[in-house]
């Protein structure tokens, strides 16, 4: 080797120590700032027992959107009147099912397919889909079809913000269709996050159906918007 | 003796709706800090807080690990923050955005605070949201970058890289500060 080559090497060797030295000066220097912040920051905070006071009225209050007082408006005894405009519209409902029965049929893995959110009853009946009968008001409830292919399901529900997320409060019915259950609930107009809890421990949201952006209860969410 | 969160969640399951109001007290001060820092002003803390608390009532079925209630709970709480900070980023967009604005109004609150805390909730609040997220939870909170991925749902790597700028732009700010 070259002198010239050990002196540069030298040199490099100096210079990435100087800077190596820089750095853990800068590093250090940087930790202690940081330290002081955030000792700083540490302080406790206290809010006071008015936030709990306010927590508890709104727990008290009990549910805003259940869906319990969405199956005493359903359940309540009406004239349903089906103009012929309304029949069409019926009609239209039993063709947009009918396809969606399609789909269920060809489908081969298991998976949660569809959320019907329409006045469409009649349609899923006609497609041998279990459904509640329903009436169609501007600002009443939805009549809203979940529907899951579970071949090897022993059993399945669906939990959401409408039940308290209770896996026992709402269960699907197995269809004639093979390895297809479906439930319809009648949901006021909102936005719930969802998912299907399979053979009551396995939690699965809906793969066909967005998921919920802010993911609070610590595992994806399906989200549905029920329009008005 | 104290009752566990276990406990606290069976009874409020099992219809012990006052059960509740323990889990309440139990987290409220525990969790308060962190909301102000992220939200950097007490009526959106207390406000998302709150949000936090009702919400976990209304899901507590889907809470699995009963033991862990505090740890389920500060994830909707860092998701409510997160929310809300959207939020006031909107409303803030529509009226001062400018730093000579944003300084000039933070000026005009004249603090009983020290001025360097005043600093440094000032650098905080100019931290974009997910870099103040992550420095609280590393720095303030004190959770290990395990704990924060599991958390927030952001792999290690991406926590390490936004607490580091976070640091860096923190001791930037404040050293300006300093030097002016």
């Amino acid at each position: 080797m070259h002198d010239d080559d050990r002196h540069d090497g030298h040199d490099r060797h100096n210079e990435d120590d100087r800077r190596d030295a820089a750095d853990t000066v800068a590093g250090v220097e940087e930790e202690q700032v940081i330290e002081t912040i955030a000792r700083e920051l540490r302080a406790p905070i206290r809010f006071d027992a008015t936030l709990d006071m306010r927590v508890m009225g709104q727990v008290r209050a009990g549910r805003p959107r259940g869906a319990a007082a969405a199956w005493g408006w359903l359940l309540r005894p009406r004239t349903l009147r089906v103009s012929p405009l309304g029949g069409l519209a019926l009609a239209a409902g039993v063709a947009a099912v009918a396809l969606v029965g399609g789909r269920l049929a060809g489908r081969e893995r298991e998976g949660p397919v569809v959320v019907v959110a329409a006045p469409d009853a009649p349609g899923a009946a006609a497609a041998g889909l279990p459904v509640a009968a329903a009436a169609y008001e501007p600002r009443g409830p939805r009549t809203v079809q979940f529907v899951l292919v579970a071949p090897a399901a022993i059993s399945v529900a669906v939990v959401g913000d409408f039940n308290d997320w209770d896996p026992a409060g709402t269960p699907l019915q197995r269809t004639r269709a093979n390895g297809v259950w479906a439930i319809t609930l009648p949901l006021a107009p909102g936005r719930y996050q969802y998912t299907f809890v399979i053979d009551g421990t396995r939690w699965m949201p809906d793969p066909q159906a967005p998921r919920a952006l802010e993911n609070d209860f610590g595992r994806p969410n399906s989200v549905l918007t029920v329009a008005e | 003796m104290e009752l566990t969160d276990a406990v606290l969640v069976d009874r409020v399951l099992g219809g012990d709706v006052d059960a509740y109001a323990l889990l309440v007290a139990r987290y409220r001060d525990r969790y308060a800090r962190f909301a102000v820092h992220m939200l950097g002003n007490r009526e959106d803390a207390e406000e998302a807080l709150q949000d936090a608390f009702v919400r976990a009532y209304r899901a507590l079925r889907s809470c699995e690990d009963r033991a862990h209630f505090g740890s389920w709970l500060f994830r909707i709480l860092v998701n409510r923050c997160r929310t809300a900070g959207v939020r006031r980023g909107r409303r803030e967009r529509t009226l001062v955005r400018d730093d000579v604005a944003f300084h000039a109004a933070a000026v005009e609150h004249p603090a009983e605070r020290s001025a360097w805390r005043e600093e440094i909730r000032r650098a905080l609040d100019r931290l974009d949201p997910d870099g103040r997220e992550a420095f609280l939870l590393k720095y303030v909170e004190e959770l290990s970058y395990e704990e924060m991925s599991e958390l927030t749902g952001v792999g290690i790597s991406a926590l390490k890289m936004r607490v580091k700028r976070s640091c860096a732009r923190l001791r930037e700010m404040l050293q300006e500060v300093r030097s002016a």
